[in-house]
């Protein structure tokens, strides 16, 4: 069984459905192309400008969290508490701009919020890194200690008289662009140079890649982890931002369930749960895909009830991601 | 003699003893009227839930690893009971398909765990998404009730004076102590997760105590959704969600070790008494729910940290 | 020892000379418990890597540490990007550069986009010697650098390590392969058995004295069994091993165990011994090949419970990690495998438990304060007695045993040796593998001597001698010019 034979002996099928596979991004943009086509046959409305720019707006807080959390992947971790930061950043904001409650100016309510995301980040890394608790455990008991937090927060009530200032912020635009989507723009561009043109990006995917050898290379694991808990905090602020001002309300709901519609986003986009391996395109395509398919399931006129099987779909993704992963790596052994 | 006295008395489960013991002694100080049995018994009517999820998880974290799982199969199940009693099944087949259901999506966790050696973590997560969704998508998330009072007294009646709920954890756990304690399948587990793969090679068919953990954790979880429809007779695919947290963390305060091979069955009953008698107070005392949420996470993780810790002195000896 | 600026200084010695450990101290990953390392006669602080490493001793080890997942150019420039750093950016195109030119002086064209984890074992060494020559350094550790190389990159790294001593870099060569060493080493230091032996000129030693150094021991007049070994001509044997095969581990591989008989399995660490016996008994996977035991053929995917249901029985190199459940009592981990047994409606009967636990302490010698102790709170010989003995309860027809004596005081060992002759004679067929000379020679019946995964040959006990072992251990072309 040496390299030439099996190279020849592989189906072409099966091996493009390989290529596919590995090269995540490409894959997945094929299969939402195919998805576009189905839709639009269906129901030709779904190509809609307005509809396009719903779903793109709907996707860039997700995108931009995305970003961070593939980092905490890459790098051998996991953060499911993100919708629960969100939901306490929001609840914060809300707080601070209100004017019934903090009537900040919006500015320092900005400044404020991603401090709190990035402490928030912080303490997370840094039970993770040095105090040595399993992400899973330390992101478990923030998911829900940040709720309780929230509901403490919001004491009760909603708040509904957020200042234009902020609401500008989610219902904005710049160049006919919503501000929400130049922010996700501008968070992968700084994505892209953090892992591909700096020393951090590089070392973080070694941690992931082979953490005992990122030891005997003195490479400094544990302030890498901290960071990229503390990069995924402050992108949580900047998501909530940019999204939440759009709701005329806040409550203490906002947020709930979306660390797994994140985590299904950068695991269908490619990024290995053990580590090492992520590329942002993969991730972007992933965010899109996953984004879509509400809409897709309202548009392809399935009847009413077919939204409800969304956190299905979700979780099918995950479990086909997880299932298509263990299938190459095996028929890369071979 | 003295030194075995010692030893015995030196577990994490005394000092949960001692908590407990001061904890109803200030509750006690503060609001007497908490004390008493019948509002006792009447707060506890929801807790068996989670008590009889926890006994499974013990299992599992003892093997070091984890089900995410069991809030999912809980609501999947309560809406396979409403969505068949619905359609004019009777009772005890619509219950029995439940716990079908949840025998087979806890079979499914372990078959993908022994399998395709995925960290059950990972594949906990997402059959958590799968089976919840798979619950909303076919109940489109709308309630089931009007369940006969034969049935709802499972979840609501007592029999000799104590919730029928509290029976079934009862039998479950003396069951499962019996299983465990100086019995061949309790060695096995210990070892598993002390060490799992000198346990493979010393010839214990360490798959299929995994496979039958998951599956036994899958069960309870359909055990616990019949007991909690029955007992708000009403049937939701929402049923369930947020207990793999709360059964975690009872699980780990209860002196079980995250990384595995440290803790006890009882431990882990002690951990459930100490997180219910808590939230119960906190609710009745200073009807602050909001509260609970933070000291739960807290909770969870100073009980990691604390293991760590514990692990760090005696690590010097491993 | 010593090492000089532009020297390559080889060193030298079998298994369990000291080689690694010694390695692994120079190069900062562990510590030593006595003694000191003078740099330019100033203490060296030793334990942490990159301490060593801003000295300029830099290590290429024997497993290629790499990051899988990175490419060349990554694995080539993480940690020590500042060499092409600019600013805020890293330069790729000086990454690009310096990555070809490194990897081009080591006769290797490696595509730079790939990631390493899908090169060859050849591919990920290069990229693990081009790490090390990208930092500057002053000493380089070379530990089995030509392993898995084929000729033509091991000229090319021969002359690396030529252009190096120009330098001025000292070179610590170790190698098995005694045609490099005669090639490329100024001087050569010998260890065995953990100590020092010799430090000499390349010039005064050929290769004749060499293996002398490196095995000349006092050798022990046969302490073989005064029993003499049935005449197991005519009995069939417990395991036939026909034509078994490993892609890149072993290659036909064929023999065959009497019951009652120990054979040796000699050869250096990497000569797939290990995988052999893995394979054997379950744990490891294999390609072609027929393992029959007690006359039929072991069924497609046997499993290790299969084989120790069956009779088989390991006690695998790794003790702690494989071996024993250290936590657990030393009476659990004696009866782990046979729990099965004491099981009884009410639950395990301690009684014929402890009983049982008792009588495989006495009789294996294990020294604990009680049964009940923690098997950790063990020394390492007795640790090893519980391995072998949670087997000897079940009287195997096949016992395999993986370096049964590593890491075991000279008292242990004589008591292993002799439980070793014990089960034999009781009638079950023993595979030894081991990296003590003296240990196979006294205990084996017959030995095979393997070497980069095929058998080189198999010797009667009584007529094999050290130096013929290691002969035939070593790779070919250094057989051949000997």
């Amino acid at each position: 069984m040496t390299d030439t034979t099996t190279a020849n002996t592989t189906p072409p099928l099966k091996r493009a459905l390989i290529f596919l596979l590995s090269h995540r991004a490409a894959g997945l943009f094929l299969f939402i192309l195919l998805l576009l086509g189905i839709v639009s046959v269906v129901n030709p409305a779904f190509l809609e400008v307005q509809n396009l720019k719903d779903i793109a707006v709907q996707a860039a807080p997700v995108c931009i969290i995305s970003c961070g959390l593939m980092l905490v992947l890459v790098s051998g971790e996991i953060d499911i508490s993100v919708g629960s930061m969100m939901g306490l950043l929001a609840a914060c904001m809300g707080a601070m701009v209100s004017e019934s409650r903090g009537h900040l100016p919006p500015g320092t309510a900005i400044v404020l919020t991603l401090g709190i995301g990035v402490v928030i980040g912080l303490l997370n890394g840094w039970l993770v890194a040095y105090a040595g608790v399993p992400s899973i455990i330390v992101t478990l008991g923030m998911l829900t200690a940040l709720r309780g937090v929230t509901e403490i927060v919001m004491g009760g009530s909603w708040i509904t008289d957020l200042p234009d200032g902020i609401r500008f912020l989610g219902t904005g635009a710049f160049m006919g662009v919503p501000i929400s989507l130049w922010t996700a723009l501008g968070v992968i561009l700084i994505s892209l140079w953090l892992i591909h043109r700096t020393a951090i990006g590089r070392r973080i995917y070694a941690i992931g890649s082979n953490p005992h050898a990122a030891y005997l290379a003195g490479l400094p694991i544990r302030p890498l982890k901290l960071f990229v808990f503390a990069w995924t905090g402050l992108l949580t602020g900047v998501a909530t931002l940019v999204s939440v001002p759009q709701l005329s309300v806040v409550d203490s709901g906002i947020g709930v369930g979306l660390e797994l519609l994140v985590v299904t986003c950068v695991v269908v986009g490619g990024t290995a749960v053990s580590g090492g391996l992520g590329n942002l395109s993969g991730v972007l395509c992933g965010v899109i895909l996953m984004t879509m398919i509400s809409t897709v399931l309202i548009f392809m006129k399935l009847g009413e009830n077919a939204t409800y099987w969304s956190r299905a779909i979700q979780g099918l993704f995950i479990l086909g991601a997880i299932i298509a992963d263990h299938w190459i790596s095996r028929q890369r052994k071979s | 003699m003295k030194q075995r006295i010692l030893n015995m008395i030196w577990q994490p489960e005394t000092f949960l003893i001692v908590l407990l013991g001061i904890l109803f002694a200030a509750m006690g100080r503060l609001d007497a009227s908490f004390l008493q049995w019948e509002v006792q018994r009447a707060l506890s009517s929801h807790v068996w839930e989670l008590a009889i999820i926890a006994i499974p998880m013990t299992l599992i974290i003892l093997t070091a690893g984890i089900d995410l799982s069991v809030g999912s199969v809980m609501g999947l199940s309560a809406i396979t009971t409403g969505m068949l009693f619905q359609k004019g099944l009777p009772l005890p087949l619509a219950c029995s398909a439940s716990l079908l259901v949840g025998i087979f999506c806890g079979f499914l966790n372990g078959w993908f765990i022994t399998r395709m050696k995925v960290h059950p973590l990972i594949i906990t997560l997402a059959t958590m998404a799968a089976y919840r969704g798979m619950a909303e998508g076919i109940s489109h998330a709308k309630p089931v009730s009007g369940f006969p009072d034969s049935f709802t007294w499972l979840g609501q009646g007592d029999w000799f004076g104590l919730p029928v709920a509290a029976w079934v954890f009862a039998v479950m756990v003396g069951l499962v102590l019996w299983m465990m304690h100086g019995r061949a399948f309790g060695v096995g587990i210990y070892a598993i997760g002390h060490n799992e793969t000198a346990t493979r090679f010393s010839g214990l068919r360490v798959d299929r105590y995994l496979v039958a953990l998951y599956t036994f954790s899958g069960f309870a979880s359909a055990l616990a959704a019949v007991l909690f429809v029955a007992r708000r007779n009403t049937a939701k695919a929402d049923a369930g969600m947020g207990m793999e947290l709360g059964v975690i963390t009872a699980v780990v305060i209860g002196g079980v070790s995250i990384f595995g091979g440290r803790g006890t069955l009882i431990g882990a009953c002690l951990g459930v008494l100490l997180i219910h008698e808590t939230r119960e107070f906190v609710s009745w005392h200073w009807n602050r729910d909001e509260l609970n949420l933070l000291a739960l996470g807290i909770l969870l993780i100073l009980s990691v940290v604390f293991q760590k810790l514990l692990r760090h002195k005696q690590g010097s000896a491993l | 020892m010593d090492i000089r600026p532009g020297e390559v200084h080889a060193l030298c010695g079998e298994n369990g000379a000291g080689k690694s450990t010694l390695i692994k101290i120079l190069s900062g990953v562990i510590l030593p418990n006595e003694g000191t390392v003078q740099w330019d006669e100033t203490p060296l602080p030793l334990g942490r890597v990159h301490s060593v490493e801003a000295h300029g001793i830099l290590a290429v080890h024997q497993e290629p540490v790499v990051f899988p997942h990175l490419n060349a150019m990554d694995n080539l420039f993480v940690g020590r990007e500042s060499a092409a750093l600019r600013g805020a950016w890293l330069d790729k195109s000086t990454m690009r550069t310096k990555a070809r030119e490194i990897l081009a002086n080591l006769g290797e064209e490696l595509p730079l986009t790939q990631p390493v984890g899908d090169m060859s074992l050849a591919q990920r060494q290069m990229v693990s010697i081009g790490r090390a020559l990208l930092h500057q350094c002053r000493i380089l550790i070379l530990d089995e650098p030509t392993a898995s190389l084929s000729a033509r990159e091991s000229e090319s790294l021969f002359e690396k390590v030529h252009t190096l001593k120009q330098q001025g870099v000292g070179i610590l060569y170790v190698s098995h392969r005694l045609e490099e060493i005669f090639r490329l080493a100024d001087r050569v230091t010998v260890l065995r058995d953990g100590a020092w032996v010799t430090t000499a000129d390349i010039a005064s030693l050929n290769q004749e004295t060499l293996i002398q150094h490196m095995v000349g021991r006092d050798i022990p007049s046969k302490q073989r069994s005064d029993v003499p070994s049935e005449d197991s001509e005519h009995r069939p044997p417990v395991l036939e091993i026909k034509n078994l095969s490993r892609e890149g581990v072993f290659e036909n591989i064929s023999f065959g165990i009497q019951p009652g008989e120990i054979l040796g399995m000699s050869g250096l660490v990497g000569a797939g011994r290990s995988e052999i016996a893995r394979a054997i008994f379950g744990i490891d996977p294999f390609d072609a090949g027929e393992i029959i035991y007690l006359g039929s053929p072991l069924s497609k995917g046997f499993t290790i419970q299969d084989t120790i249901q069956a009779g088989m029985a390991m006690v695998p190199e790794d003790r702690q990690q494989q071996g024993l459940v250290l936590p657990l009592s030393v009476e659990t981990n004696l009866l782990l495998p046979s729990l099965s047994e004491f099981q009884g409606p009410l639950g395990l009967k301690p009684k014929p438990m402890r009983a049982t636990g008792q009588s495989l302490i006495e009789k294996l010698g294990i020294k604990t304060e009680t049964p009940a102790h923690p098997a950790h709170s063990l020394s390492g010989g007795n640790q090893q007695k519980i391995v072998i003995g949670k087997w000897v309860h079940r009287h195997p027809k096949l016992f395999i045993l993986d370096e049964p004596t590593r890491g075991v005081d000279v008292g242990a060992k004589h008591e292993v040796h002799r439980l070793v002759r014990e089960l034999a004679a009781q009638g079950s067929a023993v595979l030894l593998i081991s990296s003590e000379l003296p240990e196979i020679l006294s205990l084996s019946d017959r030995i095979l001597v393997l070497c980069e995964g095929t058998i080189r040959g198999e010797i009667k006990g009584n007529e094999a001698t050290q130096e013929q072992l290691l002969k035939l251990a070593l790779p070919e072309e250094t057989r051949r010019s000997a």
